[in-house]
């Protein structure tokens, strides 16, 4: 199969006129990874470790992987110490299925995915995936050809993930998400292994409202405060805000940013320690990237500052600049939960204020239709009356006495 | 730094998901298709410099994404721009008739004296098409809104729709100027600059409430 002809009959059939523009940089061999080109294509070869180091670690993991629940009831710090290392690729898939607990929910749940796309599914969700599935990764080998078993994966997948959790249906961000999985793995696992990360690792991220991302971008930005001070000032300095530059990296979890090595140390640690991995790597691009005087007096201004966050130098992104540095940062876990509690209490009263303010608002905007309609003639008060907001129904009424000014 | 324009134009692209914005952005600023893309994720920006009657203006487009759930963040970026792409998809009717809730979303987030313009693109699809170009003309003209079919593909008016808009921005602020200055007294690009700081309070940035 010729690949250039793949790419062309995706997307542009029944045209004559061909003026597309096939990326420039498109191989004919897939780099060890599987991909053809793109951002995340790294035709470089490994600088790997030694073939005994590999099946000295190997055999510890299929030890651990055999003795799962074991490990990691007791022995939770050997488990974790063990990821930051960085998982062995030939174990890797069956480790991530473990980690996140996929395993777990697979062995609850045998006949779940099939029967899940058994069922109509939301047509509204069917169609938004669809719209989709050719526009996740369409470099790799998996994903390039329309249509192939990759995208149809890719559907079942989601398909199945939006019929179990109506609420969510589908999220747009999760389509990197399980298109990284089933590179991994067979359809079934990566999705128990979507759900667990959808529910639970990045519990609430794809709900409508996005509240909790935007709060993730507070923490994010305190917890920079914290480490990068200059960095955290330059950003406020050009009003750069975190919906800007981290949205991608939130929601996609490091999927669509990170180059093929780093990415797969990155989940290693993630799906055995959580969101706060995703936390570090980006403070450690961000001060990577902004860290140094002479980077951020170059980028003199929102758009220079995002087109640099968005193309980090590539020393920043390297496996092992950013690995080493994630794990040399001088946070503990209590800083991340503090600075949580905090954020989300701070979210709240906003919230509050924002709600007492509107109801004050609205408030004063009756009384105002209601005296003027005092002194109107009575037809006209009729009209006016008709007219008058009523209050919010389910308004607490001790929060409406306080007044508070919207600035 | 020195600035290399006369003009600064916040513009911005919305939309709904797959239309083709990210498309039409790629072709207007690379001159270029490509048919590897990837969804957008949140909110992306384009910047090129365009000559118009003279003078230099840069562009600095925003393109969002698309899918509902992610209006809670991108509306919060209406209020700065000056002028708006509608874009729907000629081979999807939904997208067409969605354009009614953009304008809404609009008129209730983006400052009220806007320059506005719908696209309808991929027309280069004939056989696919759902949604004829009069029926786009004709919701042009309800809305009193420029209209004109595109092709991100094809490069079919993608570089008309943005010069007219960005045209139709410079004639509304020239038409200010002259109203709060009198004739004469006028000095090209420095009473720009005096007037974007009289902008300041709706800028680009400033956070309207989020949630
Ligand atoms: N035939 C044709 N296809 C197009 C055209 N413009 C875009 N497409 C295709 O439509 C699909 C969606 O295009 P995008 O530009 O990613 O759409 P978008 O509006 O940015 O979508 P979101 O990022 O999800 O909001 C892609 O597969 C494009 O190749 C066009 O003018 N003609
Ligand atoms: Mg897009």
């Amino acid at each position: 199969m010729s690949l250039q002809k793949s790419i062309k009959s995706t997307g542009d059939r029944g045209d004559q006129a061909d003026n597309t523009s096939i990326c420039s940089s498109v191989t004919t061999q897939p780099d060890r990874h599987g991909f053809f080109g793109g951002a995340q294509y790294s035709p470089e070869p490994k600088r790997t470790l030694s073939p005994s180091t590999i099946l000295k670690r190997e055999q510890k993991w299929l030890r651990m992987l055999n003795n799962w629940e074991a490990f990691m009831s007791k022995n939770y710090r050997k488990v974790r110490e063990r990821c930051r290392k960085g998982i062995p690729a030939s174990v890797r898939p069956k480790a991530w299925l473990y980690l996140c607990g996929g395993q777990l929910l697979l062995e609850k749940h045998p006949h779940e995915y099939e029967e899940l796309l058994r069922a109509p599914g939301d047509p509204k969700c069917m169609d938004d995936i669809r719209k989709d599935l050719h526009r996740q990764f369409p470099y790799h080998e998996m994903f390039i050809r329309e249509e192939g078993l990759g995208q149809q994966e890719l559907f079942s997948v989601l398909k199945a993930y939006s019929v179990l959790n109506p609420k969510v249906g589908y999220f747009q961000a999760q389509a990197p998400v399980a298109a990284f999985l089933l590179m991994h793995m067979p359809a079934v696992q990566a999705f128990w292994c979507l759900v667990s990360i959808s529910d639970k690792y990045l519990s609430g991220y794809y709900n409508p409202g996005l509240e909790v991302l935007q709060r993730d971008g507070d923490i994010l930005q305190a917890l920079l405060r914290r480490t990068a001070p200059a960095v955290h000032r330059h950003l406020a300095r050009h009003k750069v805000e975190p919906v800007l530059y981290a949205t991608e990296w939130f929601l996609c979890a490091l999927t669509r940013t990170l180059p093929w090595d780093s990415l797969l140390r990155v989940w290693d640690c993630f799906l055995c320690e959580g969101v706060k991995v995703l936390f570090k790597a980006a403070l450690v691009i961000l001060a990577g990237t902004l860290g140094d005087a002479g980077a951020r007096k170059r980028a003199a201004g929102l758009c220079e500052t995002l087109q640099l966050l968005r193309h980090p130098p590539p020393d920043v992104l390297a496996e092992r600049y950013l690995l080493t540095r994630m794990q040399r940062l001088p946070l503990s876990e209590d800083d991340f939960e503090l600075e949580h509690q905090r954020q989300t209490a701070r979210r709240r009263a906003l919230r509050d204020r924002d709600r007492d303010r509107r109801y004050v608002e609205m408030e004063t905007s009756r009384r105002a239709v209601r005296d003027a309609a005092a002194a109107a003639p009575a037809a006209l008060r009729k009209r006016l009356q008709a007219r008058a907001p009523r209050p919010r129904p389910q308004v607490r009424g001790r929060q409406c006495t306080v007044v508070v000014s919207s600035q | 730094m020195a600035k290399t324009y006369d003009y600064l134009f916040k513009l911005l692209l919305i939309g709904d998901s797959g239309v083709g914005k990210t498309s039409i952005l790629f072709r207007f600023s690379e001159d270029a298709f490509n048919i590897s893309f990837i969804s957008t994720i949140g909110i992306d920006f384009k910047i090129r410099t365009i000559d118009l009657d003279g003078k230099k203006v840069k562009l600095q487009i925003w393109d969002t994404a698309g899918q509902e759930r992610f209006r809670t963040i991108t509306t919060a970026y209406y209020r700065g721009s000056m002028g708006i792409m509608l874009v729907y998809d000629v081979t999807n009717e939904k997208s067409f008739e969605n354009i009614k809730n953009w304008i809404r979303n609009i008129e209730e987030n983006a400052s009220a004296d806007v320059e506005k313009m719908i696209l309808g693109n991929k027309c280069d699809l004939d056989a696919k098409r759902q949604v004829s170009k009069e029926r786009g003309e004709q919701l042009a003209i309800e809305y009193q809104i420029k209209f004109v079919e595109t092709s991100a593909k094809d490069s079919l008016n993608v570089e008309y729709a943005f010069y007219t808009l960005a045209r139709d921005i410079k004639a509304k602020m020239e038409k200010k100027q002259e109203a709060s200055n009198p004739p004469g007294a006028r000095s090209g690009a420095h009473q720009l600059r005096a007037n974007e700081q009289q902008r300041k309070p709706t800028s680009w940035l400033s956070r309207c409430s989020v949630l």
